[in-house]
């Protein structure tokens, strides 16, 4: 059974429970007291240290209010015309996503390791095995979503695991646990990826018709990955949370470079067995 | 509040500055506070130094083994080749480990043999070049007297290790020690090296050749050995080589298209401009041609040599601003520019 994430960024609330959840469950160093002045998200990005990262995507709109506005219409997002020449589009949109690693189906981190420290464990999972590492750092620039991270004072790379030790015990991991939204889900990828289905169409009832999920090869997943295991449903375009449109898996052209090279390498002897010429 | 401020409308035609990036109707990209979408390699100078010395190593390999097909038996040369690849090859393993972040589990690498991944065929291929290198330069010192004279040791060196032999079987793995390490950089998510993967591993070698042919010329020049023959073909060899890298440096300007940019940025436009494309090209082929000289072929070589270095650092420190960039990562894997499966090769 391969097991991964779904986290519903419509129903997060940004409380960053799951930040705290991992760094406490896999006793993850602190960062350090930063402050970016960008938001009150003040830990920036997934890193070799922080598993789990909430993202402040701030959108304020750009027309200021007008008229006689009710706040709390203009609160709820309500888009009809209002009486009075109430215009509506002020407050703009404060959107919360908690990003993790996306356990790629065709992991370009896995690929790199020359190590063979990164494997799919028994639940599917891309799994960094600590024991083997010796941190070469080839995994960290592969990574087309700047999850995967040496940490400089340990000197090997690291990753959310899944919570490879709690699931061996039948637990969820511990980000799933305490998000008190069920923004975040944890199970078997086939019901996760029906369940973000359900709720993408609910929300397009709803009148939400710019959600989707990311993380299937259809959205998030060309050029040879194959879909994520964490998959996301997201409300506006990748960029806006840090994610490429199209990641792509980088060991798909080292072969093509093999052969260019070869072919230089028989350029450059028959140059050089030419210069022998008298 | 008047309309123009919260808007963040332009005043005096030039653009206000918002903090926001969102209410800046001047910006059209989207990323999250500029914050890099992917993370950048830590490679520290160790890297560059050793794709340097790495590609030195590899061109002088195959220089001699081409000169010893050939039937063009200059000693001086061998000697100065098998000697320097020996070197280079002891100091390739010396830098990559110094660069682990667990030196101590170095062997780690011998683990697995993973041809997708171009860092486990660059361990496996400097450990057989490294070998074969190192029996050759053996057998170059017993032939030498380095081994000592008249003794069994010395004598069984020479007659029990096959010379012409194993410069060819070291001759593939050499070069694909010179080509991978640019192999190696185009086989990750950094637009500036992943776009430009057909011509990484080519520019890489010709440049690993040029500096070769320039380190056996300055050499051979510095102490007066070798056949004149040998350094005519060194200096030919070169200018034509130098031609094959200018070729394949603009076939990869053109490759990477507007991702080239931290190219020219002001960190490495001295790195790249005057190092590489003045230094290791255009400064060394114009001394090169015309009447040659011993001081002007060991000013060229010695301008090959550093500018192949700074060609290697620029590289590095490209991708490295390359990686930073998320207006870079995004417009590249946006989808059109991205290496897709359906890509020819």
């Amino acid at each position: 059974m391969a097991t991964g994430f779904l986290t519903d960024t419509t129903v997060c609330i940004g409380c960053k429970a799951c930040e705290v959840a991992c760094k406490q469950w896999n006793q993850l160093p602190a960062d350090g007291y930063e402050f970016t002045g960008d938001s009150y998200d003040n830990t920036k990005q997934l890193s070799g240290s922080t598993w789990r990262h909430v993202a402040f995507i701030e959108n304020p709109k750009k027309r200021r209010l007008t008229g006689d506005v009710d706040l709390v219409a203009l609160a709820e997002d309500v888009t009809e015309q209002l009486p009075g020449g109430a215009e509506l589009d002020a407050l703009g949109r404060w959107a919360f996503m908690s990003d993790v690693c996306k356990h790629c189906v065709e992991a370009p981190c896995q690929q790199a390791c020359p190590t063979g420290s990164i494997i799919r464990n028994e639940f599917d999972n891309v799994y960094i095995q600590p024991d083997i590492c010796n941190g070469c750092g080839y995994c960290v620039p592969a990574c087309p979503y700047g999850v995967i991270t040496q940490v400089p004072e340990d000197g090997r790379a690291f990753k959310c695991t899944l919570c490879y030790d709690r699931q061996r015990d039948g637990l969820e991991p511990a980000c799933a646990k305490a998000c008190p939204t069920n923004s975040i889900m944890f199970g078997d990828v086939e019901d996760l990826k029906e369940l973000a289905e359900q709720r993408v169409a609910e929300l397009h009832n709803k009148g939400y018709t710019q959600a989707y999920v990311y993380g299937t090869p259809e959205v998030g997943g060309t050029g040879g990955i194959g879909g994520n295991h964490s998959k996301f449903i997201l409300m506006d375009e990748p960029e806006t949370y840090n994610l490429p449109k199209h990641p792509f898996l980088p060991q798909e052209k080292f072969r093509g470079g093999v052969i260019a090279s070869a072919v230089a390498a028989t350029v450059l002897g028959a140059v050089v067995a030419w210069a022998f010429k008298d | 509040m008047s309309e123009e401020a919260v808007s963040g409308q332009q005043r005096n035609g030039r653009p206000k500055t918002s903090h926001h990036p969102e209410t800046d109707p001047e910006r059209k990209d989207k990323n999250y506070y500029g914050i890099p979408p992917i993370k950048h390699a830590h490679w520290t100078w160790q890297i560059p130094i050793y794709f340097w010395i790495g590609g030195l190593g590899a061109g002088a390999h195959m220089f001699s083994t081409v000169a010893q097909l050939l039937g063009h038996e200059d000693e001086a040369l061998q000697r100065a080749s098998r000697y320097t690849v020996l070197v280079t090859m002891i100091l390739s393993p010396i830098l990559l480990i110094w660069d682990l972040g667990r030196p101590e589990r170095f062997l780690n690498m011998m683990r697995v043999l993973k041809l997708r991944s171009p860092m486990s065929v660059q361990s496996w291929s400097l450990l057989v070049f490294g070998n074969l290198a190192g029996l050759l330069a053996a057998r170059q010192a017993a032939k030498d007297g380095l081994l000592g004279r008249d003794n069994v040791l010395a004598r069984l060196a020479v007659r029990l290790i096959p010379d012409r032999l194993l410069s060819v079987l070291a001759l593939p793995v050499g070069l694909n020690v010179g080509s991978n390490t640019g192999n190696l950089l185009s086989a990750t998510s950094v637009p500036m090296w992943a776009r430009n993967w057909l011509f990484m591993g080519p520019v890489f070698l010709a440049s690993g050749l040029s500096t070769a042919l320039s380190w056996l010329s300055l050499v051979l020049n510095l102490t007066r050995s070798g056949e004149a023959k040998t350094l005519r073909v060194l200096h030919r060899a070169e200018r034509a080589t130098i031609l094959v890298e200018a070729v394949l440096i603009v076939a990869s300007l053109a490759r990477m298209g507007r991702w080239s940019k931290p190219l020219f940025s002001r960190e490495v436009v001295p790195l790249f401009v005057g190092g590489t494309l003045i230094g290791a090209i255009l400064a060394p082929f114009a001394l090169l041609t015309g009447r040659e000289s011993r001081g002007k072929s060991i000013i060229a070589s010695l301008l090959a040599l550093v500018g192949g270095l700074m060609f290697r650092f620029a590289m590095i420190r490209g991708g490295r601003i390359s990686a930073d960039d998320p207006e870079a990562y995004f417009t590249f894997a946006s989808g059109e520019s991205a290496p897709q499966p359906e890509d020819a090769v």
